[in-house]
C-alpha cells in the first residue's frame, strides 16, 4: 500500500505540471503584455519607461525562465497583486473558499440524503413504478441545465411565494438562521443534479450487488431480505458511491461558478467570474490554479480511500 | 478460370466495387437492422425519435422560421403566444419561435464539431498507444492523466476569455468553442480507445493478422479499430449533451457567442430581467436545452444497455 501511496502521488507531478503550464501560457497568451494590462487602456508610451517596466517584470527573459521564476513565487503563495482590489490575490482568494467548501459540502450532502434511499428502494423494487419515477426523474436531473433549475427554484420560492431571499449570503457563524434561508435554494441546485447522478449510479450498484452469490447464501441460511439489503448489499454498493461522490465533491470545489454567480454566492468561483469580467488576469490565474489543484489533491484522496475500503482492487 | 475460381472472382468484385443499388440496398440492410435493434430497448426508442425531430428541425430552420431571427420590432415588444408569434416575442420584440431555431441549428452544429474533433484526435491516439504498450503507452498516459485531471469548466473559461480579449467574433468565437470543447473529449476518448485496445489484441484475430504480413499501424486502425467502437458510441452522445449544457452555461454567464446571435444560454440570460412580467421567455430556451440533452441522454443510456447485454439484464 505504502509504495502505491508513493507511486500516485508520483503521479500528481505531471498532473501539476500540465496544470500550471497551461495557467501559465493563458496569461502569455493575453494580447499584448503585462504592462498594457497593469497600466490598462492609456498604455504606456514613453519608450524608455516601457522598458524599465519590462526589465522589473522580467519581460527581457525567456519564456521558461519566467515560468520558473512565477512558479516558484506561486508555490510560496505569492501570487501577486490584484489589478482591481489592488490586494494581493492570495488574499482575495482565500476569502472565498469557505463559501465554495461550504456549499459544496452541504450540496453533495443533501444529495446523498436524498440519493441513496431512492437509489436502494428503485433497486429493491426493480420495474415498479417508484423505480421507473426514479429513472425518469433522475434522468430529467441531469440533463436539466442547473442554472435554468436554479433560475426556475428563485422564480418559485422568491418571487412567486417569497418565502426565500433569491440571492446573498450570510456567515452561518454570526446568524445560523438567515445564513440557512441564504443557503436554501443554491444548496438545493447543487443537491439536486447530484442527487439524479447518484440515485442512478447507487441503483445501478445495488442491482450489481444483489446479483451476487453471497446474496443467496445469505437468504439460503435464513436471513430477513432486510438484514441481506441493509447488512450487506447496501454497505458493499456503497463503495461506488461514496468514490463518484467523492469526485463529484472535487469537481463542485472547481466548478460551482454558474451557481455562484447565480446566488450572489461570495465563493472562490464567483471570485474568478468576477476577476473575468473586470479583466483581473492575476486573479483569474492564481483562481484557477488553486482550484485545480483542490481537484487534483481530492481525487487523490478519493482514490486512495478507494483502495482502503475496497482492498481487492489491485494496487496496479 | 474454372467455375468455382470465376464465382469467387465475382464475389469478390462485388465486394469490392458494389453497385448503387448494391450499395443501396446493404444501407437499407444496415438501417433496418440499426432500427429492430434499438426497438429493443424504449429509451433507446424514445431518444432516437427526439433526435430524429431535433435534427429534423435543425436542418429545416430556414423553411419552418417565417422571422429574422435577429431583427428588432420594438412595437411587438414582450408579447405572450399568438399565432403571429408562435411562442411569442422577447424584451427586442424579435420572434421567440425563429431564435430558438436558430439557435439550436447553432447550438446542434457546436457539439457535433466539437464531438467530432474530438474523437478523430483521441482514438488514433489511444490506439496506436494501446497497440504499442511499453514507454510509449507510458508516457502518453500520463499525459492523458494531466489533462483529465484538470476541471472542465475552467480551462472553457480560461480559452473563452482568450477569444475576447483577442476580439474573436462569430464564426471564430464558434470556432474556439469547438476547438476547447473537442481537446477536453479528447483524454476520455483516448482513455476508453486505449482500455479497449488492451482487451482487443490479445485476440486471434490481431494473430492472424499479423501472421498474414499485415504493419502495426494497419492492424490498430484497420482490424482493432472497428471492434472498438461501440462503447466509443455511447460516450460520444452522451458527450454531445454535455457539450451543449456547457456551451449553454458559457453563454448564459455572457462569455459565449455576444448579442445578437441567437442562443440559448444567453437569450435565458436576458429573459432573467423579465421573469417576473413575463416567466415564458425563459421558460423556452430552458425547455430546449432541457429536451435536446434529455434526448442525447435517453438515446446514450438505451444505447449501452443494446450493445452491452450484460448491463441491459438489470
Amino acid at each position: 500500500m505504502l509504495a502505491y501511496i508513493i507511486r500516485r502521488i508520483a503521479y500528481l507531478v505531471p498532473v501539476l505540471f500540465v496544470l500550471t503550464v497551461v495557467v501559465f501560457t493563458f496569461v502569455e497568451m493575453l494580447p499584448g503584455n503585462i504592462i498594457d494590462t497593469l497600466v490598462g487602456s492609456e498604455g504606456v508610451n514613453d519608450p524608455e519607461v516601457r522598458k524599465i517596466l519590462e526589465k522589473e517584470y522580467g519581460l527581457d527573459q525567456p519564456v521558461y525562465v519566467r515560468y520558473a521564476k512565477w512558479l516558484l513565487r506561486a508555490v510560496q503563495g505569492d501570487f501577486g497583486m490584484s489589478l482591481v482590489t489592488r490586494r494581493p490575490v492570495a488574499v482575495e482568494l482565500m476569502s472565498g473558499i469557505p463559501a465554495t467548501v461550504y456549499l459544496a459540502v452541504v450540496g453533495i450532502s443533501l444529495s446523498m440524503l436524498i440519493a441513496v434511499p431512492l437509489g436502494t428502494i428503485a433497486a429493491v423494487k426493480r420495474n415498479t413504478a417508484i423505480d421507473y419515477t426514479a429513472q425518469v426523474t433522475s434522468l430529467i436531473g441531469i440533463s436539466i441545465p442547473e442554472f435554468w433549475f436554479a433560475i426556475l427554484c428563485v422564480l418559485f420560492f422568491s418571487l412567486y411565494l417569497g418565502w426565500l431571499p433569491s440571492s446573498g449570503f450570510a456567515n452561518p457563524f454570526v446568524d445560523p438562521w438567515a445564513s440557512l434561508k441564504f443557503l436554501i435554494l443554491p444548496a438545493a441546485a447543487v443537491g439536486f443534479r447530484q442527487a439524479a447522478y447518484t440515485t442512478r449510479l447507487t441503483r445501478s450498484s445495488m442491482l450489481d450487488e444483489m446479483n451476487k452469490e453471497y446474496v443467496d447464501t445469505a437468504r439460503s441460511v435464513g436471513l430477513s431480505e432486510g438484514k441481506v439489503i441493509f447488512k450487506y448489499t447496501l454497505r458493499n454498493a456503497m463503495i461506488p458511491t461514496i468514490t463518484i461522490s467523492g469526485l463529484q465533491l472535487a469537481n463542485l470545489l472547481g466548478g460551482t461558478v454558474v451557481l455562484e454567480s447565480i446566488f450572489a454566492w461570495p465563493g472562490i468561483g464567483r471570485a474568478i467570474f468576477e476577476a473575468i469580467l473586470q479583466r483581473d488576469y492575476p486573479l483569474v490565474q492564481a483562481g484557477v490554479l488553486v482550484l485545480g489543484c483542490i481537484v487534483v489533491i481530492m481525487n487523490l484522496l478519493v482514490d486512495l480511500t478507494y483502495r482502503l475500503l475496497n482492498p481487492r482492487v489491485k494496487l496496479g | 478460370m474454372t467455375e468455382l475460381e470465376a464465382r469467387k472472382f465475382a464475389d469478390l468484385e462485388a465486394i469490392r466495387a458494389p453497385t448503387l443499388g448494391g450499395r443501396l440496398a446493404r444501407w437499407r440492410t444496415a438501417l433496418g437492422n440499426a432500427w429492430h435493434e434499438l426497438r429493443k430497448s424504449r429509451t433507446a426508442s424514445i431518444g432516437a425519435v427526439m433526435l430524429v425531430l431535433l435534427f429534423g428541425a435543425c436542418i429545416a430552420t430556414p423553411w419552418i422560421t417565417t422571422y429574422d431571427p435577429i431583427k428588432q420590432n420594438f412595437r411587438e415588444r414582450l408579447q405572450p403566444p399568438s399565432e403571429k408569434h408562435l411562442l411569442g416575442t422577447d424584451r427586442m420584440g424579435r420572434d421567440i419561435y425563429s431564435r430558438l431555431l436558430w439557435g439550436g441549428r447553432r447550438l446542434v452544429t457546436i457539439a457535433l464539431l466539437a464531438v467530432t474533433f474530438g474523437l478523430s484526435i483521441g482514438i488514433p491516439y489511444g490506439v496506436l498507444s494501446g497497440y504499442f504498450g511499453g514507454k510509449v503507452d507510458t508516457v502518453a498516459m500520463r499525459f492523458v492523466d494531466g489533462l483529465l485531471a484538470f476541471p472542465g469548466l475552467l480551462l472553457y473559461l480560461l480559452i473563452v476569455t482568450l477569444a475576447r480579449e483577442w476580439k474573436m467574433e462569430g464564426i471564430y468565437n464558434d470556432m474556439v468553442l469547438i476547438f476547447a470543447l473537442g481537446f477536453a473529449f479528447t483524454p476520455e476518448v483516448a482513455r476508453l480507445s486505449r482500455s479497449s485496445v488492451l482487451v482487443e489484441k490479445q485476440k486471434e484475430y490481431v494473430e492472424a493478422s499479423r501472421a498474414i504480413g499485415e504493419g502495426s499501424f494497419a492492424i490498430a486502425l484497420r482490424q482493432i479499430l472497428p471492434n472498438i467502437v461501440s462503447p466509443l458510441i455511447v460516450n460520444a452522445t452522451v458527450r454531445l449533451g454535455y457539450v451543449i449544457l456547457i456551451v449553454a452555461a458559457l453563454s448564459f454567464l455572457g462569455l459565449g457567442t455576444p448579442p445578437p446571435t441567437p442562443d440559448w444560454g444567453s437569450d435565458l440570460a436576458a429573459a432573467r430581467d423579465y421573469m417576473e412580467t413575463a416567466p415564458l421567455i425563459a421558460a423556452f430556451p430552458g425547455l430546449a436545452i432541457c429536451y435536446t440533452v434529455l434526448a442525447f441522454n435517453l438515446f446514450g443510456d438505451g444505447l449501452r444497455d443494446i450493445l452491452d447485454p450484460r448491463l441491459a439484464e438489470r
